[in-house]
């Protein structure tokens, strides 16, 4: 089935809804390793993109390339960049592409998680949002739907928080004092399972 | 932590027009105001010198733009890495002809978006070169100094390689003398209390009333050690054994030293601590040349202190003393 403008942009104003209960919760996570902004960040940067009229882009590219340029005006943080970046790189990736389909998700996730560690030079098993990443594309590969996409995105999630709250951080502020991080989830990590959860909570039938 | 402010949304931009207001020689300039540039603009045929980071700091890194030291800065929101756009404005804006340096504290988003920026002017034909701001000893050990972060020894690099700028050396030699001068950099800094920041409820860390914390970074980034408040002396003390333990490669008998309020520390606090640092660098048989004491480079209502060394040898000292001027730093 299609992937569709629609979906993303129900997508995105579903992750706006959940920053308004997310924010400070992602900030009091900061806090412990960090310096307690994620959540303001992240409700700037995703406030932005849902002010960015997703659901007018003529394309998937385009909506990617919408929701790009909206992030990377709200915030230079290192996860808002990245964020935004990796959507740019969708964009230009899908420029192409005459529709794009939920089977192609995990292949777009996997490009996108590729090009946030080849910008931010962190490695898969550094406990950041990029291990939850590859935990979604990896789950996500062989669904046809949303709402395969969808269960499977959210056992992920589940899943991979639980995995690596023991282990320690290797990157970010974290890694300076890893041996406190273990135990504590990782805020960018912890931000990408929340939004995934809010983002594929009920199936998008709508195309 | 109560804060002089109105909307935590209009933090950055509120101070900036009090900045350009209070002082005439800083204008703002760029994508959504958020490069403050020498409001006599570009020096044509000089090296342009850009940095940039994220708000929260003052005076670094916005207040050092000025005569002898970085051209423009591009600034983020509040402990946030600057937009691209911003990195983009902030690098034509200082350029002059002869290229651009960009000259910056290391740490992720600020990287990401001036090398982005970087990549966006390669068409426009703007020579950029990189140093980062690597002075932090708490933050890697000394065979891993490149991940170290950039802190308040960062305003040193700004002076020399400022000052090479103004001599009209090339975009190389100003990027050598930039390296070398944060090659020679060394700080720590030390936490009594933390900051909040405008949008959070809570402060960045929690420390307890009779708690300090050594090593901590200007973001509140975890140290090395927490224990017990302690006298400034042997606070002092610890400082300067772990610089003096950490010494660049041709180090002489020389340094400046700074010893740099975290934005909440009264200055008394700070003349007490200098007092300590200075007799236990004239007991190393270290000569002490123009020292600084105030607040340089600040977390917003943190309280603490650090303390930088700057490694003279002659070609830096000459820079050192060479004319500069901005709001807050005034060499003649």
């Amino acid at each position: 089935m299609e992937l569709t403008v629609f979906q993303i942009a129900e997508g995105v104003s579903r992750a706006a809804r959940a920053m308004a209960g997310l924010e400070q919760e992602l900030n009091a996570a900061d806090a412990k390793l960090g310096d307690g902004d994620t959540g303001s960040m992240l409700a700037r940067v995703i406030g932005a993109m849902a002010a960015s009229e997703p659901q007018a882009a003529g394309s998937v590219s385009d909506v990617f390339g919408r929701l790009a340029r909206a992030g990377m005006s709200a915030t230079g943080s290192s996860l808002g960049t990245l964020f935004a970046s990796s959507l740019l790189g969708l964009s230009k990736q899908t420029r192409e592409w005459e529709r794009v389909d939920w089977e192609d998700l995990s292949s777009l996730l996997a490009a996108a998680r590729d090009g946030m560690m080849a910008r931010g030079n962190a490695k898969l098993g550094d406990k950041t949002v990029l291990d939850a990443l590859d935990a979604v594309a990896a789950a996500v590969a062989g669904e046809v739907d949303a709402e395969g996409a969808a269960r499977a995105a959210r056992e992920a999630v589940d899943r991979v928080i639980l995995e690596f709250r023991g282990r320690p951080c290797r990157m970010g502020r974290a890694k300076f004092f890893a041996e406190k991080s273990v135990g504590l989830d990782d805020p960018g990590m912890l931000a990408f399972v929340a939004l995934t959860k809010a983002v594929a909570e009920l199936p998008q039938n709508a195309t | 932590m109560k804060k002089l402010i109105n909307d935590p949304a209009h933090y950055v931009d509120e101070a900036l027009d009090g900045l350009t207001l209070a002082f005439p020689s800083l204008a703002r300039d760029g994508a959504a105001g958020r490069v403050i540039r020498r409001a006599e603009g570009v020096t044509s045929g000089k090296v342009g010198i850009a940095s940039g980071g994220g708000f929260g700091h003052l005076p670094l890194f916005t207040g050092y733009v000025g005569r002898g030291l970085i051209d423009t800065c591009s600034i983020g929101n509040v402990f946030e890495g600057p937009n691209i756009d911003s990195c983009v404005d902030a690098i034509r804006l200082a350029d002059g002809g002869r290229g651009v340096l960009r000259l910056y504290g290391n740490y992720g988003g600020d990287r990401m978006n001036f090398d982005m920026a970087g990549e966006v002017l390669e068409d426009e034909g703007i020579r950029c070169t990189t140093v980062l701001g690597t002075d932090d000893i708490a933050s890697g050990g000394p065979d891993e100094i490149g991940r170290r972060r950039g802190v308040a020894g960062l305003i040193y690099a700004y002076k020399a390689a400022g000052a090479s700028a103004d001599r009209g050396a090339d975009l190389e030699e100003v990027t050598r003398v930039a390296a070398k001068a944060v090659a020679a950099t060394r700080t720590i800094g030390v936490g009594l209390a933390p900051c909040r920041l405008p949008s959070a409820a809570k402060p960045s860390f929690e420390l307890a009333e009779d708690e300090i914390e050594m090593g901590i970074g200007i973001h509140g980034e975890p140290g090395i050690w927490r224990d017990r408040l302690r006298p400034a002396d042997a606070i002092a003390d610890e400082m300067v054994d772990r610089l003096l333990a950490d010494l660049p490669a041709h180090a002489g008998s020389e340094v400046s030293v700074l010893v740099n309020g975290l934005g909440a520390t009264p200055l008394e606090e700070l003349f007490i601590l200098y007092r300590r640092v200075r007799k236990r660098l004239d007991d190393a048989r270290l000569n002490v040349f123009q020292p600084l004491v105030g607040n340089y480079v600040t977390s917003m209502e943190m309280q603490g202190a650090s303390v930088s060394l700057f490694h003279l040898d002659e070609e830096l000292k000459t820079l050192l003393c060479a004319p500069a001027e901005c709001p807050f730093w005034r060499v003649s």
